[in-house]
């Protein structure tokens, strides 16, 4: 009988333990459901009950520690506005947190409170499931609606739910060192880039680093190419199928890129080589040029990892195309990378009170700057010239903004404009191909066109 | 305790929890797999639409699936016929030395004890054209740097050499434990017949680890049709997607691209394969080598 008792207990207890473990979170349940629009009641009394709520963030590393620095600060003045919050970071690669872990989070419903998030096509996505706060309230209360330079990305049937740490441009570093040396300047025409090219190659110098593993770093100069060929617009217009990969002028840009690889102007056994190694190979002086994103610029920072190539480097814009399609200044830029926050924060007045002052103190001219001057991004707010100039205290930075008001148009990068299917085919296998002589130019425009044309189809 | 194993009821308390979590988390995940692999879905939406056999279908009419799953097939053949004899090799050259045959033991298995990433990166150092350890090498008798992740006609035997590095030491102690296991008298009673090492070798030990040894092949099977993070730590799958396999092409092409239900009919079809595999080679030679009477 005994023994009966305990057997019973036991069971109960069992299927009480897994009945629990399989239970619902209602919670989570709640949290999903949005509310229509966020109302900060600042009458009521709020509590001072200890709350949590994390920020994933992708600061890691060495050369993002000056913006990681400028998150903690804004960290600890929301803590210090919002009475009992306490934030945890969660620090995690921007492709694992972009690729894996905020899909994977959206689905189960279980997203930070606040989190990096990439603005096209992933915001619109996300947004369009209502997985996103809505920020539009938000920014009409703080008053910053208008001060953003681009909100597109982050924009889905007029709301905004996302908003950019900042801005970028791309363009070639150069080793103002070595240029000085042979009595060059920056070049202004496309024949004199192709001339010192060559004659850096002819020096027994590496011309242009390069790092393709990842096919995203190749495809910063091929786009640039393709566009001062075809136009700057032409990515646009594949989607809607007004342009085509195998447009004679699209193919030149493939070609262009291609007749450089074989020329010997990047670094040789460069689809083995990650991205970290292509500023290595530019900042410890064995390639000339490296075309890449005016984030670049933290590294020739005091304590970064190009802090020996302070004031010896220069920027410049790719020069212009003789008989290239439309504006031959228009620059490769974007605002693409933001922040964005769980739409289960509307259900609950305190973290909404949280993000409020997240934004608040996050999206102000005085971070912007700060980002500006210590991190080296552009800002993605409006900010006076005058401003901008009294703050721009290095050289290189200098030149990056003059570069930016030279360029009369600009145009986003690739993945922002075609779909998912074409950008994996693109990244991973066309550009390889191309650079690894297993297609030609011609090939690489049909087979994009291929998945162009499939990719426009499943959208019809 | 027989007594109360007979009883249905204790019975059934001692196999809930197990089978609970069995059904939990192995025959759940699976039966949710095939259901979404027979959707479009984006991973993200309440939505699920029903798309029949279309992702299969997609699946295997592509090139590039069919490259992936042939660079699986690598993956298995060189388990079967290089890393397997080679652990056999080290297990029985360890199992006679006289001294320090614990120091051996720990080196050999201490490449299993670490993370993929690290030896990514280890690998990637010893693989670096320029300054590498295996250009270094092959450089002294006048070969040229060999640029082996970049190469198409090299990234996969890198990449395979050093899956094997991190596995063989793991498999060289289970095979090690086997050796030690068999008892003495028999390789004595050998000795005294007059066998030598290699007869004693091959006629006494081999036969008597087979089964563990059809356990190794087994586990290198399961283990070369799930590889994906040695191919995404060393080559993410390039040059051009040479080095692609099932799993990292499922990430690539469909987890990434948000087509989650396309991402599951391949998971299934990496299930499918997998028990195709296994399930074969139990029948043809796994079954023959069950049991060790002595």
């Amino acid at each position: 009988m005994k023994k009966s008792i305990t057997m019973i207990l036991s069971l109960i207890f069992v299927t009480s333990a897994v009945l629990t473990g399989c239970g619902g979170n209602n919670n989570a349940a709640t949290k999903e459901k949005v509310a229509p629009a966020p109302e900060v009641k600042t009458e009521e009394k709020v509590s001072e009950e200890p709350f949590e709520m994390t920020i994933r963030h992708t600061q890691i590393g060495a050369d993002k520690e000056k913006r990681f620095a400028i998150l903690q600060d804004v960290v600890k003045t929301v803590q210090a506005d919002v009475p009992g919050l306490t934030f945890k970071l969660d620090g995690v690669d921007s492709d694992v947190n972009r690729k894996e872990k905020l899909r994977g989070e959206m689905a189960a419903g279980s997203t930070p409170e606040i989190f990096e998030l990439f603005g096209s096509p992933d915001s619109r996505i996300y947004a369009k499931e209502s997985k996103l706060l809505d920020l539009t309230p938000i920014l009409a209360e703080l008053g910053i609606q208008d001060k953003f330079s681009n909100l597109d990305p982050f924009t889905y049937e007029g709301k905004v739910y996302g908003l950019p740490i900042g801005g970028s441009g791309e363009g070639f570093f150069y080793n103002k060192g070595y240029y000085e040396s042979k009595g060059w300047k920056a070049p202004t025409t496309f024949a004199e880039l192709d001339k010192q090219l060559a004659d850096i190659k002819a020096d027994g110098k590496v011309p242009m680093a390069g790092a393709s593993k990842a096919g995203w770093v190749p495809l910063m100069l091929a786009n640039h190419l393709w566009s001062r060929f075809a136009g700057p617009d032409v990515t646009n217009k594949f989607a809607t199928g007004e342009a085509k990969w195998t447009d004679a002028n699209v193919v030149q840009g493939f070609a262009k890129y291609k007749e450089w690889v074989d020329k010997g102007y990047f670094k040789k056994g460069e689809l083995g080589f990650e991205y970290a190694e292509y500023t290595t190979q530019f900042t410890s002086g064995e390639a000339i040029l490296m075309y890449d994103g005016t984030w670049k610029s933290s590294v020739f920072k005091a304590g970064q990892s190009g802090e020996g190539l302070i004031g010896k480097v220069g920027f410049f814009n790719l020069p212009a195309v003789e008989g290239g399609a439309g504006d031959q200044t228009a620059l490769m830029r974007d605002v693409n990378n933001g922040y964005g926050f769980s739409a289960a924060v509307a259900n609950d007045p305190r973290q909404l009170a949280a993000v409020t002052s997240f934004i608040k103190n996050f999206y102000n001219e005085q971070m912007q700057l700060r980002g500006l001057v210590e991190d080296g991004v552009l800002p993605s707010m409006k900010i006076d010239q005058a401003k901008l100039n009294e703050n721009i205290t290095d050289g290189l930075m200098s030149e990056i903004v003059a570069v930016l008001n030279a360029s009369q148009s600009s145009f986003p990068a690739f993945d922002s404009l075609v779909q998912a299917d074409v950008t994996t085919e693109i990244s991973n296998i066309q550009i390889q191909s191309l650079i690894g002589g297993q297609t030609t130019p011609e090939k690489m425009g049909a087979a994009l066109q291929k998945v162009q044309d499939e990719a426009n189809a499943a959208v019809e | 305790m027989n007594k109360a194993l007979k009883n249905p009821l204790a019975f059934t308390l001692f196999v809930l929890p197990a089978l609970i979590l069995f059904l939990m988390f192995f025959i759940y995940p699976i039966f949710s797999s095939i259901y979404y692999s027979l959707t479009s879905w984006n991973g993200v939406s309440d939505t699920v639409k029903f798309a029949g056999l279309t992702n299969f279908k997609k699946a295997l009419g592509d090139e590039r699936f069919w490259i992936s799953a042939k660079n699986n097939g690598m993956f298995i053949l060189f388990s079967v016929f290089i890393q397997v004899p080679m652990i056999v090799i080290f297990s029985l050259l360890i199992a006679n030395v006289k001294k320090l045959k614990g120091l051996y033991k720990t080196a050999v298995f201490m490449p299993s004890i670490m993370s993929t990433a690290v030896i990514g990166i280890l690998w990637g150092f010893i693989y670096e054209p320029n300054i590498g350890l295996l250009n270094k090498i092959i450089g002294l008798v006048g070969i040229e740097p060999i640029y082996w992740l970049s190469d198409e006609r090299f990234a996969m035997i890198s990449i395979l050499l050093t899956n094997a590095w991190q596995w063989t030491g793991f498999y060289i102690v289970m095979v090690l434990a086997a050796i030690l296991s068999i008892p003495g008298e028999l390789n004595e009673a050998a000795m005294i017949d007059g066998a030598t090492g290699v007869q004693r070798a091959t006629k006494i030990t081999l036969p008597l680890i087979m089964p563990i040894i059809t356990v190794v092949i087994m586990l290198s099977i399961a283990g070369a049709m799930k590889a994906a993070d040695i191919v995404i730590v060393m080559t993410k799958g390039g040059p051009a997607g040479t080095t692609e396999v099932m799993a990292t092409y499922m990430i690539k092409y469909a987890i990434t691209n948000f087509k989650y239900g396309y991402g599951n009919a391949i998971a299934v079809l990496i299930f499918m394969f997998t028990l195709l595999v296994t399930a074969l080679y139990q029948l043809l030679v796994a079954r023959r080598n069950e049991r060790i009477e002595y």
